[in-house]
């Protein structure tokens, strides 16, 4: 039997016109949400303590103009005193560091000495999705008077501020060879440089404010996976560890939650708790708080298991000590976790003021673990809607 | 605020009825604060020593050579991974006077036992040769354990180790009852007919060391 005759392919041109009109039209339907979800703004009303409010690149002019530019929101006392600085979104995935200080400024006020907040470290990762690992985009939540959508970020900023991706990322100064997504990773591009790497220049502008603004205290606020040993903890150098260790005891005892101290790897490089307090005269303390959400073996990413931190997966695992927090049914919800981040934190103020009275920070206002856990985050989140327009900041 | 803390201290002090304690022993100073796994539990240690008003010296990593020179640990410096802070009142016990305790902090942290260029083994063994001088030369040995759970990790982790090199072998334990949830330290105490307290917090160990050097 002879071959049949190969015919022409039908129309190649219309195949190929079809072809290239259904990636236009997927790329478009998976990008807009990814658009909007970049240009996405939650209201934080500048409360009664906020006296104003500048930008990172004030600091270093390598981040003028840029899209990474952080708000850095300025609470200062009558009195003078010490300073601290707070920084959330270091890794945008893990937000209760976010809602803390959505909530140290829309309610704190501050008597004696200075807090610098910075609620987004990490602009692009926060406004960057972990493509694959089917994050939700958004968080809601509620309030008495509404719901407070949140974006959920990621880790990492975007590669369209910080591309492309090197084989190896070399951190500066120490030349310690990192992975090459660290590069994008803000809790390794310390200290930076002010013309260095995009992410680099960021940590360096931080660096900056906590040389120029002689800052007493840095606080560093992420989550850590129930699996990770450095969880539910404090991060803290040499130089920090005292402070560190009073307050994780006095949390324990006075206000009921774990928070143990971790000390901060000396051969480690480029990780905040390291490089603030290597070069710059402030203690660090990079706080821990657990999050289920991020552990590998848990059930979907969901919304839900992002706030209550609930999941039957992890409850087997803490049933065979595979965990290294204490779990159970109740998970490890959202209010807890902000309000250990918070009442650490002041606690940590605390002991610092109470050892260097000239350098004392005073502020009232912010609610503590026990208000958080009893109340609910939203209770203490404003509505923009009964505030001045010129009081409101889009985060 | 003043007042929460007297009442704390005073809520810490009072001890957790828990199976096998034994009345507070006494010990002699000078006294020397150290680590098994190096995590930050000695600073815990530490402060409740400065907050109970004893004076000490410290070292996280000391070699026997170094607990042999007595106080002031034979004028060693600090230097990265490894730490030393010598407090002690030299009016009382004058530099080379022979340390009459050691308390131990037993802790497993990775990140602490790199820093000071340490393994689980390397350490395992160092604290063994540290037990082993203190119960040669009489020095009276305590085994402290605060870490609560965190402090314990999963069964058969480091810390598991570091236990079982120094509590045994301990002539007084005292430990959080968060430490102690599965009852091992309370047994080991029965078992080696140790002298045994838990406390609630670990701040309820500023009024045990101050009955132990009283
Ligand atoms: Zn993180």
């Amino acid at each position: 039997m002879s071959a049949p005759e190969s015919k022409p392919l039908a129309h190649p041109v219309r195949v190929k016109i079809v072809l290239a009109v259904l990636a236009a039209a997927l790329t478009v339907a998976g990008g807009v949400p990814l658009f909007k979800h970049r240009h996405f703004g939650t209201p934080f009303v500048a409360g009664p303590g906020v006296t104003k409010v500048i930008k990172l690149s004030d600091y270093s002019p390598g981040l003028k103009g840029r899209f990474v530019d952080a708000d850095v929101f300025v609470m200062e006392g009558a009195e003078p005193g010490g300073k601290a600085l707070i920084m959330a979104n270091t890794h945008a995935n893990e937000p209760a560091g976010y809602l803390a200080v959505k909530i140290l400024i829309e309610n704190a006020v501050v008597q004696k000495g200075t807090l610098y907040i910075i609620p987004t470290i990490n602009v692009s990762a926060s406004r960057n999705t972990k493509a694959g690992d089917g994050y939700p985009l958004y968080y809601d939540i509620p309030t008495d008077w509404g719901r407070v959508r949140f974006r959920m970020g990621t880790r990492d900023a975007s590669p369209l501020e910080s591309w492309p991706d090197p084989d190896v990322y070399i951190h500066y100064p120490d030349k310690q060879l990192l992975s090459y997504l660290d590069l994008r990773n803000t809790n390794r591009t310390w200290p930076g440089r002010p013309n260095g790497p995009m992410m680099e220049r960021v940590t360096y502008a931080a660096m900056e404010l906590m040389r120029k603004e002689k800052i007493d205290l840095a606080f560093d606020f992420h989550g850590a996976e129930t699996m990770f040993p450095v969880t539910n903890c404090i991060v803290a150098p040499q130089k920090s560890a005292k402070f560190a260790t009073l307050a994780s005891m006095m949390v324990k005892a006075m206000e009921g939650f774990d928070s143990h101290v971790e000390p901060s790897p000396q051969n480690f490089r480029g990780l905040s708790h390291r490089e603030i307090g290597d070069f710059s005269n402030t203690l660090p303390f990079l706080l821990e708080a657990p999050i289920p959400f991020l552990d590998q073996p848990t059930g979907p990413k969901t919304v839900k298991l992002l706030l209550d931190g609930k999941d039957p997966f992890l409850l087997s695992l803490a049933k065979k000590k595979k965990l290294f927090v204490s779990y159970d049914a109740n998970g490890w919800p959202m209010d807890k976790r902000v309000g250990q981040h918070m009442s650490t934190t002041l606690e940590i103020i605390r002991q610092f003021s109470k050892k260097t009275p000239d350098r004392a920070i005073r502020l009232s206002g912010a609610p503590k673990y026990a208000d958080l856990v009893r109340d609910g985050v939203g209770k203490y989140f404003h509505d923009p809607a009964k505030a001045e327009p010129g009081r409101i900041h889009y985060e | 605020m003043k007042k929460a803390l007297v009442i704390l201290f005073a809520a810490a002090s009072v001890v957790t009825l828990a199976a096998g304690q034994t009345a507070v022993p006494k010990a002699k100073l000078p006294v020397l604060t150290t680590s098994a796994g190096q995590s930050n539990d000695v600073n815990a240690l530490n402060i409740v020593l400065e907050e109970a008003d004893i004076k000490y010296d410290y070292c996280d990593v000391p070699t026997p050579e170094m607990v042999a020179a007595g106080v002031g640990l034979g004028n060693k410096q600090s230097a990265e991974g490894f730490h030393v802070e010598s407090t002690t009142d030299l009016a009382k016990f004058p530099k080379g006077t022979p340390f009459k305790a050691c308390l131990v902090a037993i802790g497993a942290s990775l990140k602490g036992m790199g820093a000071s260029g340490l393994t689980i083994d390397t350490e395992e063994a160092r604290v063994k040769k540290l037990v082993d001088y203190c119960k040669k030369n009489k020095i009276f040995l305590v085994a402290v354990h605060v870490g609560g759970e965190a402090g314990r990790g999963p069964a058969g982790s480091d810390n598991e180790r570091m236990i079982d090199a120094v509590a045994p072998l301990a002539d007084f334990i005292v430990v959080t009852k968060d430490s102690n949830k599965d009852g091992r330290f309370s047994k080991i105490a029965e078992k080696g007919k140790i002298g045994f307290q838990q406390v609630d917090y670990a701040l309820g160990l500023v009024d045990i060391v101050k009955k132990m050097f009283n």
